[in-house]
């Protein structure tokens, strides 16, 4: 099972080297056995005495992360999906895509896809699942982007990357929530712990999270917005990410985590609410578009909305009638997205208005596209598995209830309703799409190709497809025992053996509501001119992609406005903002910590010398914050200086007051030798306020320096190590000066340092001369 | 007692002196200095082994025992660290011949890097609070060193916002070390810790006062909210192998010193210390992301990213759990690595389209292929995108985080990721794909010799990513390692 999953992986980091082939043979040729060998390995789990396997390859176990591949009906369901069409789609592509594109691209993509998706389905560890589910994402994205040189793919593929990057990082924080409480990361140990999660106080957090997670992924209203643009896609890749797997991720979470929910009221409201609403809006608007690919982007929206509203009915009927859709729509929307891709490859254009009277070229063509058709609007045919589940749609939702609240119970009488609206749609759409296309007058002018049927080896996939459609439509219970039956099971957590029957009688309220379906959907088809202006009204100019485009703008301008109101290049805004920040964060902690001390009883007494350097040194400073010209205030800075030294002489510090006494000399001279090149001060134009709130700042701050200065000095807590010094400095180091003994030996790796620094500095100062002079030498 | 702690900062040191004798012969300044990293790098990976084998290894400078003398402790944060850092060096100065002009680099460019190495490794391995703050100083002068080569008008400008607001917290730095030895009268941070845990609960308040100050010092150089000013401007204008190493390198030493200090010194009152930190590690987060997403030079756009970066780090700090540090540790190797590797690659990217401006340029990927995936997969690393390197530290900070009950944080830190992420695809979208653009370089060879670096070191980051297990137990160790100073105290005073 292992190898099933990463062969494709594997085979994509392959594929690059195959494609140089690609002159000689197909590349999708020679990896089409790869899907192929797949879908029969994983055939052969198929039947009634199915049984689950595991298999198990250790990852990260210091974090729980292993991968543990788990089949059980569910999985088996979704792997049978993702390889048999993944087949049909490379071999698809093989006519669709020119050798003289970069096809080693796509079937990279593709794979790395296909080995995900397997992936996501297979996985028990929530973090492995986690893994896949971003890549199926990111190969999304690079699909979506494929011919990348388009404006509407980039804008396509980022698109679908946000939003289900999105619903990917929430999805991470419900897992991490998820295994917090229940201390497992393996799915089915979350499960056996269902009331723990469900009695976390985490727990609507947790739903939330993986609500956006599966919402996003599935399409579902209003993130649905991403699908419609993914079309920009080439259409193999539309068949088989964007309506037959990757888009049922999140239907697949649903089912996986609803043992888990399926109790809880509130999971039935959501899901069944965001579902109906998908369905109806989605089946609203598919009505309303123009590009055969946009019609089945929203129609695959709405029968996700479906899927997803029946796992949030959560009886064992809607159970496995969602179960048991995924696969009947798998079939029917691969085909007719195959065949849409066929119609643009031989006329040239995918628009409904220019396309009409089709089926005289394409007779194959359309005959496939009348049996898909029939079965998504749910066609009361024994031979159309679109319909056996559209029924058990309508049944499963007559009758919920359980709940109490007059929401819910208002919710319950709503369901069946909003379920009978949108299949009215669905019913026009499918009528639309087939009738538009195949039928009506024959537009000649405006096809930019003469269209003529497909190369029979492209009809195959569609063929083989709506051979699936017949084949279940007419021997349901066959699948169903083989595999239905065990998936359901996988999702209800309980025996869901149901008998698939195509006549339940006249009285069956289900039949009595497909026929309203038929019957009123077949009038709006017909006079569907007459209405169809009420998409002006509504939605009109209301549209979500507004919203998205909206916050995707603003995010940048917002960006730039935010940024750059701070980030004003002014050195002097920059430091009153960082020590009023100091001033703030470190007052408060005073403040808050009680932790000032400040006392001057213990301080040794001041010398009327001392006083009168420190006001000298105070007014100097003052003097050269406020000095017209830059002499003056150098000198007046000079003053700084000595004043200091002074007082190292009177603290009985002569070799510092030496020191001191150089550096300051040789500063100021320094300078003075500088000001040739400086320009004159400018006069200082800031506002009063400006001037204000610096002085304000700066006052502040010394006092906060003062307060905690005296409080360090109150509160001393231990003996300094200086004694150590004193005492050791000739004994040990061998010098009668404490502190030379101290920078050379004590601690003579910081004057080693030091040394280094100047180094540098003069090193830089040497480079900046240099340079500057060879410039000037140009 | 082993020498093996002070050889990371004294051989670079060496190195720079060497290499500064001969600045002219370049062809030789360059072999020297690629021999003289592998070399070092070599050694300091025989130390990191040794180190997790034998435990910390300390040095007392000048045989004065500690609290006397100035202490180095090569431990299993530190060490993996300095390694982390040769490893980036490792890289840079074998794409700098191809980055750099002649001029720039006989103009001491092998002299300040290697001086840059010495005094971060020192700034890592030092176990002195005095000593760090000279260090601080060493890799300052270094970095100023490198900012103004080439001595452009806009370098020298951005230089100078750099160096000012970095004097005015080595400042800051020097004032709060007199508070702290007037406090507790040592330096040696083993010292200082076991001083700190003595003094009663109710006396505490002023510590907490110095603590906070001390943590702005660090603040300043690790680029948190609101004290990032001068880094965005002073990391775009000098050349990307500069960028890259500062990138990598420089805002991790403050982050690192806050780690390393908050860990073992100030822990007595995390209620208000590491509270303050989650505050602003979300803070730092999203301004540092907003950043990222204003503007449409590309170098910026990278530049910008380090911050939220350092707002993860910060996170797991304040969070104070075995997690949370080992996220933060994971998080903090990670960043190092693939920031480098980002700079290097826009480094190549800009070389190939011929300007920095994101709106003037697409379709790289059909000439520069290698460039456009390396920079793809990059990109995914960095928002945490498994299973790569970012997503372990991320997933260990989200565990901590929400194990906490921070829910606000995870969502930030969540929505921080995805917005980095369409930082990083805007390039991806709008640079990389597209129509062939006019103007591309006439040199494609000099870009292939920028990408290759890079390889390397993207290679790392999967490494980290797919093969977390081999790495987690350094990790781990080091977690707990900080969580319980004592091995930390005892193996530095009574060492």
């Amino acid at each position: 099972m292992v190898y099933a999953v990463f062969a494709p992986l594997i085979f994509a980091i392959i594929i690059p080297f195959l494609s140089r082939l690609k002159h000689k043979i197909h590349t999708g040729w020679l990896i089409l056995p790869v899907p192929l060998l797949i879908f029969v390995y994983f055939l052969q789990f198929v039947g009634s005495d199915f049984k689950t396997s595991i298999a198990t390859v250790d990852w990260i176990p210091s974090l729980n992360i292993s991968i543990d591949f788990y089949l059980d009906g569910l999985s088996l369901l979704f792997a049978l999906l993702i390889s048999g069409i993944g087949a049909l789609v490379v071999l698809y592509s093989i006519y669709y895509l020119d050798k003289e594109e970069q096809i080693g691209h796509f079937y990279t993509y593709l794979f790395i896809f296909m080995s995900s998706m397997l992936g996501v389905v297979l996985s028990d560890n929530v973090f492995v699942l986690y893994t896949f589910w971003e890549f199926t994402s990111l190969s999304s994205f690079l699909l979506i982007g494929y011919w990348h040189y388009r404006e509407r793919s980039r804008y396509g593929a980022l698109k679908s990357m946000l939003i289900t990057v999105f619903g990917g990082f929430s999805l991470l924080g419900g897992l991490i929530l998820l295994t917090i409480e229940t201390g497992t990361t393996s799915i089915r140990g979350m499960v056996e712990q269902a009331d723990v999660i469900v009695n976390s106080p985490y727990f609507l957090l947790i739903l939330v999270f993986l609500l956006l997670g599966a919402f996003t992924k599935s399409a579902q209203f209003p993130f649905h917005i991403w699908l419609p643009d993914a079309m920009e896609a080439p259409t193999p890749v539309s068949a088989y990410l964007h309506s037959a797997t990757m888009v049922k991720a999140g239907i697949y979470l649903m089912a996986r985590f609803s043992p888990i929910f399926s109790e809880v009221p509130i999971f039935f409201i959501l899901l069944s609410l965001f579902g109906l609403i998908t369905l109806a809006w989605a089946s609203y608007m598919a009505v309303r578009q123009t590009d055969l690919k946009g019609i089945l982007a929203f129609s695959t929206i709405s029968q996700l909305g479906m899927i997803m509203a029946m796992l949030g009915f959560g009886t064992s009927y809607a159970v496995f009638a969602a179960v048991f859709h995924i696969l009947n729509h798998a079939t029917f929307k691969g085909s007719l997205f195959m065949i849409a891709g066929i119609v643009d490859h031989e006329t040239g254009s995918r628009d409904i208005r220019k396309l009409g009277g089709l089926m005289t070229f394409m007779p194959m063509s359309a005959t496939l596209a009348l049996f898909g058709t029939f079965s998504m609007a749910g066609v009361p045919l024994p031979f159309l598995n679109g319909f056996y589940s559209k029924e058990m749609f309508f049944e499963s939702s007559l009758g919920l209830g359980g709940y109490s609240g007059s929401f819910v119970e208002g919710l319950v009488t709503a369901i069946p309703i909003i379920a009978v609206v949108g299949s009215i749609f669905t019913f026009i759409y499918s009528m639309y799409l087939f009738f538009g296309t195949f039928r009506g007058k024959y537009k000649e002018n405006e096809l930019p190709k003469e269209p003529h049927e497909a190369p029979f080896m492209m009809l195959v996939p569609p063929m083989i497809l709506v051979i699936g459609v017949i084949v279940i439509g007419l021997f349901p219970n066959f699948f169903n025992q083989a595999l239905i039956t065990h998936s359901a099971d996988a999702v209800y957590g309980a025996d869901v053996t149901k008998d698939i029957k195509f006549w339940h009688g006249w009285n069956s309220r289900a039949f009595q509501m497909s026929l309203i379906v038929v019957g009123v959907g077949l009038l709006l088809y017909l006079t569907k001119k007459k209405w169809d202006s009420i998409y002006n009204y509504f939605p009109g100019r209301l549209n979500l992609n507004r919203v998205y485009d909206w916050i995707v703008e603003k995010i940048e301008s917002a960006s730039n406005k935010i940024t750059t109101f701070y980030m004003t290049g002014s050195l002097r805004l920059y430091i009153t903002l960082i020590v009023g920040t100091i001033i703030l964060i470190t007052a408060g902690t005073i403040l808050f910590t009680n932790g000032s001390d400040f006392e001057i009883s213990d301080v040794s007494s001041i010398s009327a010398a001392e006083v009168i350097i420190s006001i000298i040194m105070a007014v100097a400073a003052i003097g050269a914050s406020i000095a017209k010209n830059r002499i003056a205030a150098i000198l007046i800075l000079g003053v700084v200086g000595y004043g200091l030294s002074l007082l190292f002489v009177l603290y009985s510090a002569p070799d510092l007051a030496l020191t001191q006494l150089i550096v300051e000399t040789v500063t100021v001279v320094l300078f003075l030798l500088c000001f040739y090149h400086l320009p004159n001060l400018t006069k200082d134009t800031s506002s009063i306020v400006y001037k204000g709130s610096n002085i304000v700042v700066s006052i502040a701050y010394g006092l906060l320096m003062m307060v905690i200065g005296m409080t360090a000095y109150n509160s001393r807590f231990a003996e300094t190590i200086s004694t150590y010094f004193t005492d050791n400095a000739y004994k040990l180091g061998g010098g009668d000066n404490v502190v030379n003994v101290i920078l050379v030996d004590f601690r003579g790796i910081d004057t080693l340092f030091e040394i280094a620094v100047l180094f540098g500095a003069a090193l830089a100062v040497f480079g900046l001369i240099k340079l500057r002079q060879d410039k000037g030498a140009k | 007692m082993n020498n093996l702690a002070i050889l990371p900062i004294i051989l670079p040191l060496l190195a720079s002196v060497i290499v500064a004798f001969i600045p002219k012969k370049l062809n030789i300044v360059r072999k020297l200095s690629q021999i003289f990293t592998v070399v070092f790098l070599i050694i300091v990976g025989y130390i990191f082994w040794k180190v997790f084998a034998n435990g910390p290894i300390t040095l007392q400078g000048g045989g004065w025992d500690a609290p006397f003398g100035i202490t180095f402790i090569a431990d299993y944060l530190s060490i993996l660290l300095v390694l982390t850092t040769y490893i980036i060096a490792t890289a840079a100065v074998f794409y700098a011949p191809y980055s750099l002009s002649d001029k720039q680099e006989m103009f001491y460019f092998y002299t300040f890097f290697f001086l840059l190495i010495s005094g971060i490794s020192g700034a890592f391995l030092t176990g002195d609070l005095f000593n760090l703050f000279v260090f601080f100083e060493v890799l300052l002068m270094a970095s100023y060193g490198l900012i103004v080569l080439g001595n452009g008008k806009v370098q020298l400008r951005e230089s100078l916002k750099y160096v000012l607001i970095n004097v005015f917290s080595s400042m800051l730095f020097v004032t709060t070390v007199a508070f702290i030895y007037s406090l507790v009268g040592t330096l040696n941070m083993a010292h200082i810790a076991e001083r700190v845990e003595a003094v009663p609960a109710e006396q505490q308040g002023i510590l907490t006062a110095v603590g906070i100050l001390l943590f702005f010092v660090f603040a300043v150089k690790a680029a948190i909210f609101p004290l990032y000013y001068w880094l965005p401007n002073s990391y775009v204008v000098p050349n990307p192998v500069v960028s890259a190493l500062f990138g990598a390198l420089l805002t991790k030493v403050g982050i690192y010193s806050i780690f390393r200090v908050y860990t073992l010194i100030f822990v007595q009152d995390t209620g208000i210390t590491h509270q303050l930190f989650i505050w602003l590690a979300m803070l730092t987060m999203i301004f540092g992301v907003i950043g990222a997403l204003s503007t449409n030079n590309v170098k910026l756009i990278i530049t910008y990213n380090i911050i939220p970066a350092i707002g993860f780090i910060l996170m797991g700090i304040g969070l104070y759990s075995e997690e949370g540090l080992a996220g933060s540790t994971y998080y903090l190797i990670h960043d190092m690595i693939i920031k480098a590797a980002l700079f290097l690659l826009i480094g190549a990217l800009v070389v190939a389209a011929g300007t920095k401006d994101l709106s003037k340029m697409s379709g790289v990927i059909q000439r520069f292929p290698l460039l456009g995936w390396l920079f793809f997969i990059g990109s995914l690393v960095l928002a945490g995108i498994p299973p790569f390197s970012g997503f372990i530290g991320k997933l260990l900070l989200l565990q901590g985080s929400l194990g906490q009950g921070e829910v606000l944080l995870t969502i930030i830190a969540l929505l921080s990721s995805l917005l980095i992420l369409l930082s990083m695809m805007r390039i991806f979208v709008r640079g990389f794909w597209g129509e062939k653009m006019e103007g591309m370089t006439t040199n494609p060879r000099k870009v292939h010799a920028l990408t290759i670096p890079a390889v390397f070191l993207i290679a790392l980051s999967i490494f980290l990513g797919v093969c977390a297990e081999y790495v987690l137990p350094y990790v781990e160790t080091i977690s707990n390692y900080l969580l319980d100073r004592t091995e930390y105290i005892s193996s530095v005073l009574k060492g």
